[in-house]
């Protein structure tokens, strides 16, 4: 089957939140996460087969269009062509570590993306990688920036969800609605 | 303040428009007109290891000025001070990869360190044999024991060039990869800014300096550095300059160091050449002799006014490519300018 459901439904997804991610992007950060993920998408969705994810990197722009690109191109991988998602989100959440120089708890998109890769890595079913996501979300509400904009706020943004982590969950619910063909 | 664009969304292209039509040395790339690759005199990808950048605009004639014999095969363009996204990276990175293999150089600013690692990485899934090297120069940036912090500066020019000429002479992936860290280990740059740039995304001043001052360590982008001085002679700030570079790279007395002397876009030949001139000076006065000097605005940021100096100590194989003749619409001749070569 094709990911151009999947694109299409978290293009769907992502502007109905767009401002609700933005107002989250804006507590922490430059408050335009919402929208630059709807300028991926909407090329993303309307791109050809194979291409999407790149697509979706060229039109989001800057680092966060690059690290949440190598996310949604394992997806697409997954979707286009059967490659195991458990290794594709681990692959995707090393190399955003890497890329990123972020780590679990320094308060990004790697606090949802870890759990998730890591319930799936041991043979967990999508529905509790989920679950572990949504969970590794809400734990970023507590915890102090330690990579981009959010650690020159004051308190490190301590009290406020990451609009990266939140962003992450919603593409990780967007796949688990995979429709029955 | 006062430009000279057409519309804000097309003034890269409009510049690439330019750019391409006057020089025959370069065409657009196929997979995307964001890309400026090398035409005349093209190297077989299969016999010979390929260079490319990429980068954002603003900067020009950096770094599709240097696309062309004996230097890059291709340069991916960005919008205006932004790095190209790592899809158009990896479509330049398959414009021109062959057998041979490809190095992408990367000057280390997040945004292209970040685009260019993840092409990489999609161009290795893609079964394409890349090696990403990493530039970094600027001695403001971060001290000497955390080198590797540093910002590409103008003296990552020694190696698109060092590369581009042992490219052209057949070295393999490994050994150019090798040369390549040589070189940077070797280089180090500072920069002086006196006046600020006009950004073309926003029309503002990139930052303000009273009339007085100068600012020492400042970034292509108008980044902090070391601190301010106070405006004299420009014999006392290219000797302090020097005295900086050399305390942070030493070079022996009786050595040698090649020298890039680069304005920033709104700085005079009249004013590089005396940077110049008061280099071999200071230099001189600590018996070591500059050589192969590479002089002009390379590197520039829109109107800044400012300089940097690069030194780079080099062996004999590495000056020879140096010197090594180039046919690109930018890079200068340089001549060796030492009447007693190693």
């Amino acid at each position: 089957m094709s990911a151009e459901w999947f694109f299409r439904a978290l293009h769907e997804a992502a502007s109905s939140r767009m401002q609700e991610l933005n107002a989250l992007d804006a507590a922490v950060g430059d408050g335009d996460h919402g929208s630059t993920l709807v300028r991926g998408l909407t090329r993303a969705a309307t791109a050809a087969d194979g291409r999407r994810a790149k697509a979706f990197m060229r039109a989001s722009g800057g680092a966060s269009g690059t690290l949440f690109g190598l996310v949604l191109h394992e997806i697409e991988r997954h979707l286009d062509d059967g490659d195991d998602l458990a290794k594709g989100l681990e692959r995707a959440c090393a190399r955003i570590c890497d890329l990123g120089e972020v780590r679990p708890g320094d308060k990004s998109l790697v606090d949802s993306l870890a759990p998730a890769a890591g319930a799936l890595a041991d043979g967990k079913s999508f529905a509790e990688a989920v679950s572990a996501a949504e969970a590794g979300r809400d734990a970023t509400r507590d915890m102090r920036a330690k990579c981009g904009r959010a650690r020159h706020v004051e308190g490190g943004g301590v009290g406020h969800l990451d609009p990266g982590a939140v962003s992450l969950v919603m593409m990780l619910e967007t796949l688990a609605r995979e429709p029955v063909s | 303040m006062k430009k000279l664009f057409n519309d804000p969304a097309t003034m890269v292209d409009d510049m690439l428009d330019g750019f391409v039509s006057a020089c025959p040395h370069v065409r657009r790339g196929e997979l995307d007109p964001r890309i400026v690759v090398r035409q005349r005199n093209r190297k077989d990808p299969d016999a010979s290891v390929t260079l490319l950048i990429g980068n954002g605009s603003g900067h020009e004639p950096i770094a599709m000025g240097f696309v062309g014999q004996g230097v890059l095969d291709a340069n991916v363009v960005g919008d205006v001070f932004a790095a190209p996204s790592a899809d158009l990276i990896l479509d330049g990175i398959r414009e021109v990869n062959g057998a041979a293999g490809t190095i992408l150089l990367i000057s280390r600013h997040s945004g292209d360190v970040i685009n260019g690692r993840a092409a990489t990485m999609l161009a290795e899934e893609e079964g394409m044999q890349v090696v990403p090297l990493l530039m970094y120069d600027d001695i403001s940036a971060a001290p000497p024991e955390r080198r590797a912090e540093r910002r590409g500066a103008p003296g990552t020019m020694f190696i698109y060039k060092i590369l581009g000429a042992a490219a052209e002479a057949g070295w393999p992936l490994e050994r150019l990869t090798q040369l390549g860290e040589d070189v940077r280990e070797r280089t180090v740059t500072l920069a002086a800014a006196v006046s600020p740039g006009i950004s073309p995304l926003t029309g503002q001043p990139m930052f303000s300096l009273p009339d007085d001052e100068i600012y020492l360590g400042m970034g292509v982008h108008g980044e902090p550095g070391m601190g301010r001085v106070k405006t004299g002679p420009v014999r006392n700030l290219v000797e302090e300059m020097i005295r900086r570079l050399l305390d942070d790279r030493p070079v022996a007395a009786g050595g040698r160091a090649a020298v890039i002397v680069n304005g920033m876009g709104g700085t005079t030949m009249m004013e590089l050449l005396t940077v110049w001139a008061e280099t071999v000076a200071a230099l001189a006065s600590r018996k070591v002799r500059a050589v192969a000097p590479m002089i002009g605005s390379f590197v520039t940021t829109q109107e800044t006014g400012g300089f940097s100096i690069s030194l780079f100590e080099p062996d004999d194989e590495m000056l020879e490519f140096w010197c090594a003749p180039s046919d690109t619409p930018a890079f200068p001749k340089i001549e060796l300018t030492d009447e007693c070569p190693a």
